[in-house]
């Protein structure tokens, strides 16, 4: 991975940025239900502890390159992407093909009654930072 | 955001793996300033999904993947939407076949 940042320097003009975007699996992604005109959270998903440990590489890799004075952050945020599903089926069907979030939804107390009632989303943690190149 | 409407609107824009909108995504890294008249680099293009939208404001896009397949997906997509600011290449991430200083802003999306 360093070697990728290595890269992303040399391409880089002076003056240039890099934007490291990717899915933030620090925290749980939400599963949502359509109650009326909005969406409660009735669940949590977690990162499969295999792709954690590659998220955490991927953080030791940019802390390498800020390190290596490559790069220096200049900030960034973690955000939220909504994948809507009509059904739960759907939903379930996403989760079982995932590579990234684990299949088991820990449901909350409100999402006990009734879970399989449409629609459903998905809120997944993503974030990005912006380096300037050194 | 949250409503039973928004379904079927973002369903219909999906691709990329239901990855987000290429405009959503590039207007959560900064104001449009941040691609405008820049040369931009996606590193794992993919099928050219971001790289297409950054094509919309940067003076040119150059989207790099490994994967030939995704290449030839982006260069069809780019050719349909008459994208004459982008280029694709077949290329790694680790050994990058492009010169030295060509770019302002380099991507990396779902990359590291």
């Amino acid at each position: 991975m360093v070697d990728a940042l290595r890269e992303a320097h040399r391409v880089l003009a002076e003056g240039g940025i890099l934007i490291d975007a990717r899915p933030d699996s620090r925290v749980d992604a939400r599963v949502q239900r359509g109650s009326g005109p909005r969406f409660v959270t009735v669940g949590a998903l977690g990162t499969r502890r295999d792709t954690e440990t590659d998220d955490r590489l991927s953080d030791r890799a940019i802390a390498a390159a800020k390190h290596l004075r490559l790069f220096r952050g200049r900030g960034g945020r973690r955000w939220w992407h909504r994948l809507p599903f009509a059904r739960f089926a759907d939903l379930r069907s996403y989760l079982d093909g995932h590579l990234r979030l684990v299949s088991r939804i820990r449901w909350s107390a409100a999402g006990r009654p009734a879970p399989r009632d449409g629609p459903f989303a998905i809120e997944r943690p993503l974030r990005y930072e912006v380096l300037d190149r050194l | 955001m949250s409503s039973r409407t928004e379904v079927g609107r973002l369903l219909a824009g999906f691709g990329s793996g239901m990855r987000p909108l290429a405009e959503r995504e590039l207007g959560t890294y900064g104001p449009a300033s941040l691609l405008r008249g820049k040369r931009v680099l996606d590193v794992g293009c993919g099928d050219g999904r971001l790289a297409l939208g950054a094509a919309r404001l940067a003076a040119s896009v150059v989207g790099v993947d490994p994967d030939a397949d995704a290449i030839a997906g982006a260069r069809a997509k780019a050719r349909a939407m008459r994208a004459r600011n982008v280029r694709f290449r077949v290329g790694a991430a680790q050994d990058l076949p492009l010169p030295s200083g060509a770019f302002d802003v380099v991507i990396f999306s779902w990359v590291l």
